[in-house]
């Protein structure tokens, strides 16, 4: 699966989670250059920009944010 | 769901409850304010004051990133949306804000081109796709977002695109937090620092604040039992005498922060000598704009703007609000004039602002104290 439509998980009727600082956790199945497919607890994939946290490799979880890995986690994960 | 029903379970929220209350000191009144919007929105949304005895007070403070920007910035953004060509992209929050000639989709119905994305590069991906036309990003935030925007403008550089700009109003939370305590009407004991700001800039830029003004300051996560825990660590420190920078958010939050994104944001961006916020006034260094080496991604530079300070709806109380004098529901248009589906102020505008959030849940809390009381 590609990346999420534009504006899909952004909404001006229910809010905004990149409005809100609300980061999510996510975890690298497939990396290509500066960019790895992730997916959520869910399943659901989105394709997030990895140059700020370093190489990824699959399995990695991150924390991301508008699109961009901010942090590599080591420790028990949770969004927020 | 895994990972989350730890960090929101009742019984561990009574049990941090009692020891909160165990470590109050008899006759003295805490006041904590919680920094950023997301911890505000999760205190209205799970009743987490509801836990807390009633000398403890959470004040909700100016982090809501929507919620501080100007209406003359607003102005600006429809001013870029309404010239030829143009596509503005913003955040979905941005949307309705109001400004002195309405807000970004009013001005979509007047025939302007304004889209929401979830990312920066999102709208650079837009840029690539429409190279007919200009694409501008809209962007807002704190530390937590400002570094997703100077990554955006780095791969544009590298990829040559020339059709996409930035209209800048990321602004910085230690410049905030400064105006805050230097605000004679507002007595503040303790703060909840911002999780996600923190996890780009560390917990280190905090440490002026128990040095110089004896007050805690403890990192926090967003889940409702994350805020309870730094309740609970923050009267700890009061019972022990201390007053220090500390971290329960270190499942994410590395005590130095992200140096390579603070890297990124040190080399496209540059310090605003002044910044205007929304209720705070103009606060010196307080927000970014693009460095000099950028200066061709800045829409300030590349579009002829108005540029006007607009002041504020006069009904509007929104600095009160989120400098933490005024709880919501004491604004004169709170619910009335001013509701979510009609915003007066922005702070009823975004989930994360605060009369957005009380307006939300708060009704909801009330009923079930109702229902606690008549058992």
């Amino acid at each position: 699966m590609s990346e999420p439509e534009v504006g899909a998980t952004c909404s001006a009727e229910d809010g905004c989670i990149t409005c809100g600082d609300v980061a999510v956790v996510l975890t690298v199945t497939s990396v290509a250059d500066a960019d790895a497919v992730c997916t959520d607890e869910q399943g659901r994939q989105e394709t997030v920009a990895t140059e700020l946290v370093g190489d990824v490799r699959p399995g990695d979880r991150l924390l991301v944010h508008a699109g961009v890995a901010i942090e590599r986690l080591t420790a028990v994960p949770t969004g927020g | 769901m895994r990972f989350v029903d730890e960090f929101r379970d009742p019984e561990l929220a009574e049990v941090l409850g009692r020891q909160i209350t165990s470590l109050c000191e008899p006759g003295r009144h805490y006041k904590i304010m919680e920094v950023c919007g997301g911890h505000t929105h999760t205190i209205y949304r799970y009743g987490v004051q509801d836990h807390l005895p009633e000398n403890i007070e959470l004040v909700h403070g100016p982090g809501c990133p929507v919620c501080v920007i100007p209406m003359g910035r607003v102005d600006d953004g429809i001013a870029i949306a309404e010239r030829d060509g143009v596509i503005l992209t913003c955040f979905g929050d941005m949307m309705r804000v109001p400004g002195g000639r309405g807000s970004f989709l009013e001005a979509n119905a007047r025939g302007a081109d304004i889209r929401m994305v979830y990312s920066p590069l999102d709208a650079l991906r837009i840029a690539r796709d429409n190279p007919d036309r200009e694409v501008v990003f809209y962007a807002i935030g704190f530390e937590t977002t400002a570094p997703s925007t100077a990554l955006t403008i780095l791969r544009a550089a590298k990829e040559g695109i020339e059709n996409f700009s930035v209209f800048c109003s990321h602004v910085t939370i230690i410049p905030a937090i400064k105006a805050i305590l230097d605000s004679p009407d507002l007595r503040l004991d303790a703060f909840i620092g911002p999780g996600h700001v923190s996890t780009v800039i560390g917990c280190r830029p905090y440490e002026w604040i128990p040095r110089d003004f004896g007050m805690p300051l403890v990192c926090a996560g967003f889940e409702p039992l994350d805020l309870l825990q730094s309740v609970y660590m923050i009267m700890k420190q009061f019972s022990e005498g201390r007053a220090e920078v500390e971290n329960q958010y270190s499942r994410v939050v590395a005590y130095d922060g992200n140096p390579v994104a603070l890297r990124v944001l040190a080399d496209v961006f540059a310090l605003r000598p002044f910044f205007e916020w929304r209720g705070l006034g103009s606060i010196a260094h307080s927000a970014l704009q693009l460095s000099p080496r950028y200066a061709q991604y800045d829409a300030e530079l590349r579009y002829e703007l108005p540029g006007v300070r607009v002041a504020d709806p006069k009904a509007c109380q929104c600095g009160e609000v989120l400098k933490g004098v005024l709880k919501p529901w004491e604004c004169k248009v709170f619910g009335t004039a001013c509701t979510p589906e009609t915003p007066i102020g922005t702070c009823m505008v975004s989930s994360e602002g605060a009369c957005a959030a009380y307006y939300n849940y708060g009704q909801y809390a009330k009923q079930r104290l109702n229902l606690e009381v008549l058992r």
